[in-house]
């Protein structure tokens, strides 16, 4: 109550000045420490015009301002209601139910992506890594020369290799087993391989009953390469200039 | 893809005795150009018009067995319908000549039949068995 503080003073003075005796100095008074006071001397003046005239009422210089009052202070339009976030939460997530069903709608207008295997197949790239295969070179001999890089490199040690030379003198694999149950299909020993030998065809259908069908050794993948050999050698072909 | 206008349009373009076919089949009336034939008797179709089939659905295989598997699909015709290579074998002079004069003849994955691979020891084993050589009595050794 910064407007109340002069009439306390005066007020005070004036009652200071009423119940003293006069040979008190004014300034005395005034200075009267509040410790030493009494409480009958700190009361404050009560103005019985301003109980008659109605409620108490905020003096002129505090009354309601609008914004047009004051037109350079800034004031929170959002102060009386829900803020900005709230209301961007109720717009977009009932809305984004809407939204969401009407996208439904949409696609149930659509024909279907639906792709019908086997008699239509999705797309493979020639990079793709399913069944594995053994190579021969065009006149028919074997690729493979049995480095046994391949097995080497193998993460899963699903390549077995034994190896005797033949009886022209050169070194071939007597035993490449692959135990596909094993193998991860990381396509590691066809990037080993000097020679090209051991690929990975892009056969995915070579899914089988048993387990021990799974187990292959160099005939079935020598096998494998032979009734393929041309669409491995077009993949190769398509991927020979970043090989 | 299953509308009247586009099953109306399937019957007119392929003939109703087609439609029946591949009604048992695929399941849904496809129309398009015969690309090829491979050695077992499937037919391979194509339609590049994106109207009619949905890019993605436009090679497809009418099987000429029954009993249809999808390794009855041989090797070239494999990456034709696998979007692999973009011309049928028929055409590819690039896997025409690739193509190797020992080439195997394609079988089919035979799983579950008398012709299933059964895996076996290409080298001598490694380990052979004890076998008791008893020697005849009287005779000293």
């Amino acid at each position: 109550m910064p407007f109340a503080r002069p009439s306390v003073a005066l007020g005070l003075y004036a009652r200071a000045a009423i119940t003293r005796p006069a040979q008190l100095h004014p300034s005395l008074v005034a200075y009267r420490l509040l410790s030493t006071s009494s409480p009958r001397l700190q009361a404050e003046p009560v103005h019985e015009h301003n109980h008659l005239s109605g409620p108490i009422k905020s003096p002129r210089t505090t009354a309601t301002y609008t914004a047009a009052n004051e037109p350079d202070k800034y004031i929170n339009p959002y102060k009386d209601g829900p803020g900005a976030l709230d209301k961007a939460a109720n717009l977009f997530f009932f809305t984004e139910i809407v939204r969401a069903m009407w996208l439904v709608m949409e696609q149930f207008f659509r024909p279907p992506y639906t792709i019908m295997y086997p008699y239509e197949k999705g797309p493979l790239s020639p990079r793709f890594r399913g069944e594995h295969a053994l190579r021969r070179y065009p006149s028919g001999e074997e690729r493979c020369i049995a480095c046994k890089l391949c097995e080497a490199i193998c993460p899963a040690q699903a390549i077995t290799i034994e190896s005797e030379a033949r009886l022209d003198g050169s070194r071939r694999t007597t035993k490449y087993d692959i135990d596909m149950t094993k193998c991860i299909y990381c396509g590691f020993c066809q990037e080993a391989c000097p020679v090209d030998a051991i690929v990975e065809t892009q056969n995915q259908e070579f899914s089988t009953e048993t387990r021990e069908e799974l187990l292959y050794n160099k005939e079935k993948l020598l096998a494998n390469g032979d009734r393929a050999e041309a669409e491995i050698a077009a993949n190769l072909h398509a991927d020979h200039v970043y090989r | 893809m299953v509308s009247l206008a586009r099953l109306f349009r399937g019957i007119r373009q392929v003939g109703v005795k087609e439609w029946w076919h591949q009604m048992q089949y695929i399941g849904d009336v496809k129309a398009g150009t015969l690309v090829g034939k491979d050695q077992f008797g499937n037919r391979y179709f194509e339609n590049l018009n994106a109207e009619q089939e949905l890019p993605g659905r436009h090679r497809w295989i009418d099987f000429a067995q029954h009993d249809l598997n999808a390794t009855q699909v041989p090797a070239e015709w494999h990456s034709w319908l696998s979007h692999i290579r973009k011309d049928p074998p028929t055409e590819d002079k690039l896997m025409q000549n690739l193509s190797p004069p020992w080439k195997a003849p394609w079988v089919e994955n035979l799983t579950g039949t008398r012709g299933a691979y059964r895996s076996y020891n290409t080298v001598k084993p490694k380990i052979e068995a004890w076998e008791p050589k008893v020697s005849a009595r009287g005779q000293s050794s």
